[in-house]
């Protein structure tokens, strides 16, 4: 018999390995166990955990009837793999052209790129509706095309295209830069909302039953409604379009205001820009020059100038003025246009006849201070907030003022005022004296800067007495006269329209002086004058000649009739009472000095 | 009369009776066994029920789990189409497109507005001026020149005589382009 017996050397040979290699387990369960055994449960955790952005919809900006002037729909981007889409590339090309209306050939090289930087990844086409694309990869997919995916890019769009563009802006193809003009930008805080996040453990891409999940709802953005009138502005901007191009104007501004709430209905800037392709315009054009730029109002102050006259007791609509041919102050010559001799006018007719000396005869019996204080309570040198971006507040020159310099501020040079500022001014008029602050926000918003802004936070602030405002929009309505007035193209027949008519000479910008036979046209008026439901500011700049009564105040005869049609506002079929606008008789007036 | 002796033996023997009588004897074993069967076929059926339930269950889940992302695709898909189409309706309420289709049809806007009285069949006071058409032309857009976007333009020899069968896609090949999606030139 053989028996087999085991070398104790192998025996012990065998346990040791044995021992090392258990040494070796346990080390690494001392390891697991024992140190930091937090990290590794985090990374069994994370294998498998899919993390997925739920993006926040962007709100809308709708008109004063909820109608979207600025919406978000669902878009996607088109990305080819060129590495699979070589081999059909022309194929591909001609089909994608087709479908999405994309360059051919900017397509096939695209699909061609198969080295270099993207060789994997290049995109086709942006920000296309969810629902064209998805068609088309359909289609794609049966033709048996390969290499194309989709990835989420939403679309901001625009129904209007250029309509109201300058007041809400638009968002740049980039998104990291976010909205770059307009009310987009200004509360991209509240429009834009906060995206939300869900983790779950997911086994290629769907979520495993039961496992856990953490979501964070995305809250959405909040709509901002705006004063503004879709039909309304549109007209308003293609008025005030025709007018800037027929007098080969540089620009234009028109705002159209509900008189006894200052809601904003129509503001138009002429030339602007398509909110969809902004980059087809300059950049020039995207800011809103009705709030940003103000330049000098011309005689539009005037109605200004003579209710704070009328208000502080110097004067009457009725009160007599003999108004030289010429009068001189600190040297500088002051003439009337178109107008020679000596002329009797009342204050009436000196409004009706747009009298510059008139004027500075009737602001001189005021004292600089009073008068400025005026101007400031018609809301002139000081921002409206209305919630446009960079708003300029104007300049009302600090007092003491020189002879000169009262004279020219009074018939509304050598001061400046948005024409925002001036339509809420004459607005004041408009509503009994009392002005109320222009809107363009209906309820309450926050701006960017932190300022609160909108229909909630208008104020309304008494400027000058109720009669006074009765006694100018008389005075106003003979602006309108066909044989007294300055602007019988703003008559509108059945309505009792008030107005004034203002042409300012253009300040040089190489220098000193103003340029020679170019002028800024505007018009200011409201109807029904004897209650106001509506004002009406046109301004026309850089005009080579012509008047604000041949320019603006034709603009104005059809945007104003077409806000009465629009809101049903019947004629009264009343009849002006206008006052005396000159006078006869012995005696150089009873203006008391 | 008994003497003492003779009671000790009979207590004696008295006391063996009761303690014979008392003695524990071992029981025959009569072992009774219970069927094994039934047990495990019980247990085995409760676990095979365990299981393919929790199986069925599981599976429903996964099913469940699906059609949830099924029909959650589908809802985004919905909404994609629901917005595509209040797009399209927007579009059509464009007052530019309403205003150009008014012009076509040679409507024109009059200047002001005129009021009809039923009451008396009355007009209100007629305009001064004739009614004109709408001022729909959109405004130029002032583009710089840098901003012009480049145009692939092609040059395509006239067919000649007996090519009468042009390349499947060639005019599409030889079209003017544009760049960008958006771009509307």
């Amino acid at each position: 018999m053989n028996s087999r017996s085991v070398s104790p050397f192998r025996l012990k040979f065998g346990f040791l390995v044995i021992a090392i290699v258990l040494s070796f387990y346990g080390a690494r369960l001392v390891q697991l166990q024992a140190i930091d055994p937090g990290s590794y449960a985090e990374m069994a955790h994370q294998e498998g955990l899919e993390e997925i952005e739920l993006p926040a919809s962007r709100g809308a900006i709708v008109d004063r009837e909820g109608v979207e002037l600025a919406s978000s729909m669902d878009g996607l981007m088109v990305i080819a793999d060129p590495a699979l889409t070589v081999a059909r590339a022309p194929e591909l090309g001609r089909f994608l052209a087709d479908k999405l209306g994309i360059d051919y050939f900017a397509t096939l090289d695209k699909l061609r790129k198969t080295t270099g930087e993207g060789s994997h990844y290049q995109i086709l086409a942006r920000r296309i509706p969810a629902t064209k694309v998805r068609k088309v990869l359909a289609e794609a997919a049966d033709e048996g095309f390969q290499g194309l995916t989709t990835e989420r890019d939403p679309i901001r769009s625009y129904p209007l295209d250029d309509v109201a563009a300058n007041i809400i802006g638009f968002i740049g193809q980039d998104d990291d830069k976010g909205p770059l003009a307009g009310l987009e930008r200004t509360f991209n805080k509240q429009l834009a909302g906060t995206d939300g996040i869900a983790r779950y453990q997911a086994v290629k891409g769907r979520q495993i039953p039961l496992s856990d999940a953490t979501v964070t709802p995305p809250r959405d953005g909040k709509t901002l409604q705006l004063t503004i009138d879709r039909d309304a502005q549109w007209f308003t901007q293609r008025t005030l379009a025709q007018v800037v191009r027929n007098w080969k104007a540089t620009s234009g501004v028109a705002i159209v205001m509900d008189s006894h709430t200052g809601d904003l209905l129509a503001y138009a800037d002429y030339p602007t820009f398509d909110a969809n392709d902004p980059q087809a315009t300059s950049k020039d054009y995207y800011g809103s020059k009705g709030a940003q730029e103000p330049y000098e109002p011309g005689s539009v102050e005037k109605a200004l100038t003579l209710s704070a006259v009328i208000d502080s007791g110097h004067a009457e609509p009725e009160t007599r003025l003999t108004v030289p041919e010429t009068i001189t102050r600190d040297g500088w010559p002051i003439g009337d246009h178109g107008r020679k001799g000596t002329a009797k006018l009342t204050l009436a007719g000196v409004l009706a006849h747009s009298s510059n000396i008139g004027t500075t005869m009737a602001a001189e019996t005021m004292k600089a201070d009073q008068l400025r204080d005026y101007l400031t309570a018609f809301g002139l040198g000081q921002r409206t907030n209305v919630g446009l971006r960079g708003e300029s507040p104007g300049i009302v020159p600090a007092t003491p003022w020189q002879a000169i310099q009262q004279a020219t501020i009074s018939f509304g040079q050598g001061i400046s005022s948005t024409p925002l500022q001036m339509a809420a001014a004459v607005n004041a008029i408009a509503n009994g004296g009392v002005r109320v602050s222009p809107s363009l926000i209906e309820g309450s918003a926050t701006t960017e800067d932190g300022v609160e802004v909108g229909t909630a936070h208008a104020t309304a602030t008494r400027v000058i007495s109720e009669e006074t405002a009765q006694k100018m929009s008389r005075m106003m309505e003979t602006v309108l006269d066909p044989v007294e007035g300055t602007a019988p193209q703003a008559h509108i027949p059945g309505y009792r329209v008030a107005g004034k008519t203002g042409t300012a000479q253009v300040p040089n910008p190489n220098g000193g002086g103003y340029l020679d036979g170019v002028n800024n046209n505007s018009f200011v008026g409201f109807a029904p004058a004897e209650n106001p439901r509506f004002t009406v500011y046109v301004a026309v700049m850089g005009v080579h000649g012509g008047a604000g009564g041949l320019t603006a105040a034709p603009a104005f005869k059809r945007i104003m009739s077409y806000m009465l049609r629009h809101y049903g506002v019947p004629p009264t079929d009343a009849k002006a009472t206008p006052y005396a606008t000159t006078w006869g008789g012995p005696g150089t007036g009873n203006l008391a000095p | 009369m008994s003497t003492p002796q003779l009671s000790r033996v009979r207590v004696t023997r008295i006391a063996e009776e009761a303690v014979e009588r008392a003695r524990l004897r071992v029981v025959p074993a009569t072992r009774v066994r219970a069927p094994k069967v039934p047990f495990v076929m019980l247990v085995s059926a409760i676990l095979l029920a365990g299981v393919v339930g929790l199986l069925l269950f599981n599976t429903t889940m996964q099913q469940n789990s699906f059609a949830a992302a099924d029909l959650q695709t589908h809802a985004d898909e919905l909404r994609s189409q629901e917005q595509a189409l209040q797009a399209e309706i927007d579009e059509l309420n464009d007052p530019q497109r309403i205003g150009e289709a008014a012009n076509r049809l040679g409507m024109v806007m009059p200047v002001c507005p005129r009021f009809l009285y039923t009451a008396t069949n009355k007009v209100t006071e007629a305009c001064d001026e004739p009614p004109a058409k709408l001022p729909i032309d959109p405004p130029a857009a002032a583009r710089p020149d840098s901003l012009v976007p480049h145009r692939t333009v092609v040059k395509v020899d006239a067919p000649t005589k007996g090519a009468d069968t042009p390349v499947k896609g060639a005019a599409k090949a030889g079209r003017v382009g544009s760049h960008g999606a958006s771009s509307t030139n």
